[in-house]
Order: structure tokens, then C-alpha cells, then sequence
């Protein structure tokens, strides 16, 4: 039910809100006005009864001091015929034995009848009440001569109007409250729905095509309210920088792969450097010893596994560059190629290089090769440099059932809060910083995967995990 | 001298002489009993004007609530003449004068009736047993010492013969009394019964006629035997009896009922006298 609330649109909610509001406010309104409708009535009925009580008083007493059967009737009939119509139903007095003397209706009370048994529910005046018990309220008053009590007056008050009028009252507040909630809340809703409108505008750019945001067509901007036209074209504005930071992003992504290349070069540089010269003094050799064909052949020997090592050094810098191999599914050799690419910087460096890579090109087809490689590269710099010369950098790469995971290790003093939140979160860069460890962290997101930090032992680990089909579209 | 002498004896004749202004100035003073519709305005009213038009002079009616009341003044001289009834006419036969007997559907006669509810199946006095009873007056004829010497008769008394007995103090008030169930049967005169039924049936249809006494002398007016030949009385005396001559007069006749106002004498009153030796108690 929550759920279904929350999905209601918001024009709707409050319509409904203040709809509920002015039931409650209607509710509160009427019990108000109906006790003190009540109230009023009542002492308006206490005011009658009293008169009444007090008029027979005056009139019957001496009657009743004197039982004098007919001349409490007249008194009472004439005082009922007078009364025909209204309030007053029935009335009987008794005399100071209880006894009946006179009723307006003798075929209910006849002279002599015991009164208390006429009504068992009569109250004194103040105590009555309009509508607990029915359209007819009973009350009993003493009659007094001089201070003396003679007698009793029980009378009969219909309400029964009294009662209508608070029924009637209780209908028109329903009707009024119900025509007010009905006119207030659909006007609540068309008037909330006006003010609204801009704000389902910006709501619907804002979470259209999976949450990016886009631009609001400028004739959509309604002109006739400055502010929230502002708010809009703001919004425009913003949308407008987000695209422009994405693709700044992006470009900073791709260099990023340049760069990570240019901090090898100086390492490559060596380690094609470095079988030059043998080649160069097969050269010297073959030209020295042409007519040695053992020597020749040994020099050809040099000469061939320098260029096939100058060979698998060029192929894996142009693989790491080739733009087209996205769809490519990781291969065991992706590692082979990482590791001839980043062996160099570790010796540069002095480092040792724990390399480890378990399962089988089948085992690690489920991944596409590009990211995973951009990931492990990027980490494997990062541990590099932040392990220092001599140091330790490892990349432990395993297959879990369905799960990839990619380990690397450094000896190094551990991530600072900036990079750690450049590796862990997507606050914003901060100036200066490199992008190399955002990027980590977009692709894995976009893999749908996970990244943990861990420290223990004076080693820094950062482990990635992927799980199969779960690749972010 | 002369003059004071003078003056002295103009201010004794003007001392002396205010009684006799002032006596000639008063009206003449009828009582009137609850005999008749006393509840009536418009019949007391148009009574007082057809008899004030015939005299000449203004009329006061004079109303109480009880005949003892209305009988004890005619005694005291405070009203000149009443119309009463003939139970307290012979109570005080030595006292007072018949002036008129009004005739009533061709009699100077009524009856008293014992009534019930309309639904009630009473036959007969006896049935009314333990009940409760109006009676209209205690010095009333047909209101009261009918029954009570029909009770006496049978060996009751009213008070022992009847749970309860009340007074109502009108004809009227027996009939509203029994018609309304306050009590379950009543004692009432008889002209004002059918009279009743004639002007406001919606009463009377609530009761029942249970039993009808012998006809005896219609309530008679009334003055004190030593008064009775006082001018003013013999002429109201006469006016009484031509008050049918007059429109005036017919139309207070035809709002009573009544055919006339005719002489009248104490024999009309005997079959009442006969019922007070009943009652030796109340003679």
C-alpha cells in the first residue's frame, strides 16, 4: 500500500492530503458546532422544563396541599390544552404520599396510583438531558408550600424536534463538509497540479533514458513564471555541463591509457634497448665470422630471439592501443601481454614481481578483455609506484565458480584518502589527481563488479571482483 | 347665626343624602351559580346585556365557585337576586322567594343523569362500585343529592359506596371529568348534559347516559322573601319573564336553551324534597 502511495504522482497526493485534511478539519468543525448545539439545546430544555416545573408549582400547590383532585386536573388539562402541540406530552402529581392526584391523561395515571411506578428514568431538572433515551425526556421536581414538601410533578417533554434539529444539523455539516472537500480538493488538485507542472517537467528529464538527465525543450519552459523559468533553464544548463564533464571524462579515460603507456615507455625504451645491443654484436660476429657457419648460426640464433622478443613487445603496445578490441573476450595471453609490458618498470624499479594467473582461456572467456586489462594495468602502476624501488608487487588472478577476481598487492605505505575515494566512490576529482584509479572504478562499475581495499601486514590489497552476467549495459 | 344654622344643616343633608345616591347608583346584583354553562363568557355576557337593556341600568353578574358561596350572599343581602338551585331553595325555604322558573323544552322540569365513559357497560348505580365519582356540588340538586340519596336509599354513603368522590364544582367539570377518565362516573343536571351535547358534542360523546332520575323543579331565581317585593326586584322579576318578548332576551334564551322564564312555585320542588328526607344529615 505504501508503495502504491509513493508511485501515486505527487499532484494527486496532495490533492488527496488536503482532501484529508479538510475531512479531518470538517470533523473537528462539526463535533464543535454539534456540542455546542447540544449544550444550548439542553440548556434551552432545562430552561422550558424549569418553567414549566415552576408554573405548575406555583399553580398546583395549594391543590396538592389540600388534595384537590379536580382542581389539580383543571390545572393541568388547561395548562396542556394551552400547551397543545408542543413541547409538554404528559404530566402527573402526586401528594406527599406518592399517590397520584391528577394526570393529563388519567387512563395512564388514575387518581391513587402509586407515581414511582410511572416512570423509573425521571430526572430533576438539572440533570436533564436532551436525546439519550429517545425523542421524550421524563422528569420528577417536589412541590413545595412554604418550604414544605406536598407533593410531586412528573411530566413528559417530546424533543423530539430538538433531536431533528441535531440530525438535521449533523446532515447539512456532512453535505457542507463533503460539497466543501470535493470543491476544495478538486481545486487543490487542478491548482497543485499548475504549480506543479514544472517540476513533472523536470522530473520526467530527470530520470528519462536510465536516469541521465536531458534537456527540457525550450517550449516546454513555461514564460509566465520568471522563477521557476530560471529554475528550468538552469536545469538545461546544468544537464549541459554534466554532458560536457562526461565527455571530459571520457577523453580523460582514453588518455589515461596513453599515459599509463607513457610512464611504461621509459621501461620499454630499455627493454628494446637492451637486446639491441646483442643484436648489434651478432651483427659485428656475422661480419667478423662469415665463414664460420657454427658462429653464423649462433648469431642467427641471437639475432632471431631478439627480434621475436623486439616483436611480442611491439604486438602487445599496439594491442593495448588497438581501439577495436573491446569485444574481445579475455584470454590467459591478455596476462602474458601485461606482464611483458609491466615487467620492465619492475625491474626498473627493482621490485619483485609475484605474478600469479590461474584458470583457462575458457575459464575467463565470460569477461571482455579490454577493461579487465585497462583495470589490472592501472592497479599494477599504481602498486608499482607506491611500492618504491625495491619493493614487492603482486597480481594474483583467479576463477571462483562464477566469479573473476583480480588481486594486487604492494608493500608499499597504503592508499590515501584521496585515492582511496577516487578508487571507492564518485565524489568529485579533485584537482590535481590522477584519473587512473576513477577509471578502475567506473570500468568495474560498468562490469558490475566490486572493489575492496585491504591493508594487513604492511601489504596493500585491492581486489576486484566480477561475477558472470552481470555486465552493466 | 342663621347662617351658620344654614350651612349646618345643607352639610347634614349632603352627609345623609350620599347613601341614597350611592344606593341608586349600583347595580342590580344577580348571582349566578355553576347551574348553568358558568365557563360560557359570550352566554354571561349576552345575559348581562339583555337584562341591563331592559332595566334601563347596568347589570352585575356575580359568579362563585360553590352555591354555598352564591346562597350565603343572597342570605346577607349581598346580591339582590341569584339563580339557584332547588336543593339550596329548600334549604333556606323560609328565607328566600321564587321570582322565575325558566322552561326548559316546554317544562319548568330537568332531570339529574348518572353518567359514565362511553365505553363503560355500567347499567345501573350499582355497577359504579369501588369506582371513582364526580359530583358537581355538594348543595347541587342533580350534582349531588340524587345520587346520594339513591345511595342512601340502597343503605350506602357516597363517601363508603365510591373508592374516591371529588367535587368538580360545575356540571361542566363532571362531564370533562368523567369524559376525560379521571373519574369513571359522575352526577350531573341533566339540561346542561343535553345542552352540552348540543354545543360541544366532542364531550359529551365520551360519555354515556347510565341513568335518568325522575323529573323534579328547574334550578329557579331567587331573592330574599324580605326583599322580594323591593321595586327593583319585582322589575327584574318581570323582566326575567318577558325576556322571551324581547330579541335581545331570545337570543340569551336560545344560547341557554331555555323556552322562558315563567312563575313558578315550591311545589315544583317537592320530589327534591322528598330525596332531602333521605338525607336528614344535609336537610
Amino acid at each position: 500500500m505504501k508503495v502504491v502511495w509513493r508511485a501515486w504522482p505527487v499532484t494527486l497526493r496532495v490533492a488527496l492530503a488536503t482532501g484529508a485534511m479538510m475531512v479531518l478539519l470538517g470533523l473537528i468543525a462539526s463535533q464543535q458546532v454539534l456540542s455546542t448545539l447540544t449544550t444550548l439545546q439542553n440548556d434551552r430544555l432545562r430552561e422550558v422544563a424549569q418553567s414549566h416545573v415552576d408554573g405548575l408549582g406555583v399553580a398546583l400547590s395549594p391543590f396538592v396541599l389540600h388534595r384537590d383532585v379536580w382542581e389539580v386536573y383543571d390545572a393541568l388539562d388547561r395548562a396542556q390544552k394551552a400547551n397543545a402541540g408542543e413541547r409538554i406530552l404528559f404530566t402527573a402529581v402526586a401528594d406527599d404520599s406518592g399517590r397520584v392526584l391528577a394526570s393529563t391523561d388519567p387512563s395512564r395515571a388514575p387518581i391513587d396510583m402509586e407515581i414511582e411506578s410511572l416512570f423509573e428514568d425521571a430526572v430533576p431538572v438539572q440533570d436533564v438531558v436532551a436525546g439519550e433515551s429517545g425523542n421524550i425526556v421524563r422528569i420528577r421536581e417536589p412541590l413545595f408550600v412554604q418550604g414544605r414538601e406536598v407533593g410531586t410533578v412528573l411530566t413528559e417533554l417530546d424533543v423530539s424536534d430538538l433531536i431533528a434539529q441535531r440530525r438535521n444539523t449533523s446532515l447539512a455539516l456532512l453535505a457542507a463538509n463533503t460539497l466543501a472537500t470535493l470543491v476544495l480538493g478538486l481545486a487543490g488538485y487542478w491548482v497543485v497540479a499548475r504549480l506543479l507542472k514544472p517540476v513533472e517537467l523536470l522530473t520526467s528529464h530527470m530520470g528519462a533514458l536510465g536516469g541521465t538527465p536531458q534537456p527540457i525543450p525550450d517550449h516546454d519552459i513555461p514564460k509566465s513564471d520568471s522563477t521557476l523559468a530560471q529554475l528550468l533553464f538552469r536545469f538545461n544548463d546544468m544537464v549541459g555541463a554534466i554532458e560536457a564533464r562526461s565527455e571530459v571524462e571520457r577523453r580523460l579515460a582514453d588518455r589515461e591509457r596513453f599515459v599509463s603507456l607513457g610512464r611504461l615507455s621509459s621501461s620499454l625504451a630499455h627493454e628494446i634497448n637492451n637486446p639491441l645491443g646483442g643484436l648489434l654484436n651478432a651483427t659485428d660476429t656475422l661480419r667478423t665470422y662469415p665463414d664460420r657457419p657454427d658462429v653464423v648460426r649462433d648469431a642467427g640464433d641471437i639475432l632471431d630471439r631478439g627480434l621475436q622478443h623486439l616483436r611480442d613487445v611491439s604486438q602487445a603496445i599496439l594491442d593495448e592501443n588497438r581501439r577495436d578490441r573491446s569485444d574481445r573476450p579475455l584470454a590467459r595471453a591478455d596476462f602474458d601481454d601485461l606482464k611483458l609490458l609491466f615487467e620492465p618498470e619492475a625491474k626498473r624499479l627493482s621490485q619483485t614481481l609475484n605474478w600469479q594467473v590461474n584458470g583457462s582461456d575458457a575459464d575467463v572467456r565470460e569477461w571482455p578483455s579490454a577493461p579487465i586489462r585497462q583495470i589490472a594495468l592501472n592497479l599494477l602502476l599504481n602498486a608499482s609506484a607506491a611500492a618504491g624501488k625495491g619493493g614487492n608487487v603482486g597480481l594474483v588472478v583467479g576463477i571462483d565458480s562464477d566469479t573473476f577476481s583480480l588481486i594486487v598487492t604492494d608493500d608499499g605505505p597504503g592508499l590515501s584518502r584521496q585515492a582511496e575515494d577516487r578508487l571507492l566512490s564518485a565524489t568529485p576529482l579533485e584537482p590535481g589527481g590522477g584519473v587512473g584509479l576513477r577509471l578502475v572504478r567506473d570500468l568495474v562499475a560498468k562490469l558490475g563488479g566490486e572493489i575492496a581495499v585491504a591493508r594487513a601486514n604492511a601489504q596493500t590489497s585491492i581486489s576486484v571482483r566480477c561475477t558472470a552476467g552481470e555486465t552493466d549495459a | 347665626m342663621k347662617r351658620r344654622r344654614f350651612l349646618k344643616s345643607v352639610a347634614t343633608m349632603a352627609v345623609l343624602g350620599t347613601p341614597h345616591l350611592t344606593r341608586a347608583a349600583s347595580a342590580f346584583r344577580l348571582g349566578l351559580t355553576p347551574v348553568f354553562l358558568d365557563n360560557d363568557a359570550v352566554v354571561i355576557d349576552r345575559l348581562r346585556s339583555a337584562v341591563s337593556a331592559a332595566i334601563g341600568e347596568p347589570i352585575e353578574l356575580i359568579q362563585r365557585r360553590t352555591y354555598q358561596e352564591i346562597t350565603a350572599m343572597l342570605l346577607d343581602g349581598s346580591v339582590d337576586a341569584a339563580w339557584i338551585c332547588g336543593y339550596p331553595f329548600l334549604q333556606h325555604r323560609e328565607r328566600l322567594a321564587l321570582i322565575g322558573v325558566p322552561q326548559w323544552r316546554g317544562r319548568p322540569l330537568y332531570q339529574s343523569y348518572l353518567i359514565a365513559g362511553a365505553e363503560d357497560s355500567a347499567t345501573e348505580l350499582g355497577d359504579f362500585e369501588g369506582g371513582t365519582h364526580a359530583f358537581s356540588d355538594p348543595d347541587s340538586n342533580s350534582g349531588y343529592l340524587v345520587t346520594a340519596s339513591d345511595l342512601a336509599r340502597a343503605g350506602h354513603a357516597p363517601e363508603a359506596f365510591f373508592s374516591r368522590t371529588i367535587f368538580t364544582y360545575g356540571h361542566r367539570n363532571v362531564v370533562r371529568s368523567v369524559a376525560s377518565g379521571l373519574t369513571r362516573s359522575g352526577s350531573v343536571d341533566g339540561y346542561v348534559w343535553e345542552s352540552l351535547a348540543q354545543g360541544e358534542p366532542d364531550l359529551t360523546e365520551n360519555t354515556r347516559v347510565v341513568a335518568k332520575s325522575e323529573w323534579m323543579g328547574f334550578p329557579p331565581f331567587a331573592a330574599r322573601s324580605d326583599r322580594a317585593e323591593a321595586p327593583e326586584v319585582r322589575r327584574f322579576a318581570e323582566i326575567l319573564k318577558a325576556l322571551h318578548t324581547s330579541d335581545a332576551g331570545q337570543e340569551v334564551l336560545r344560547l341557554l336553551y331555555l323556552d322562558k322564564v315563567r312563575d313558578g312555585d315550591a311545589s315544583l320542588f317537592e320530589s327534591i324534597a322528598l330525596r332531602m328526607a333521605d338525607l336528614p344529615e344535609r336537610r
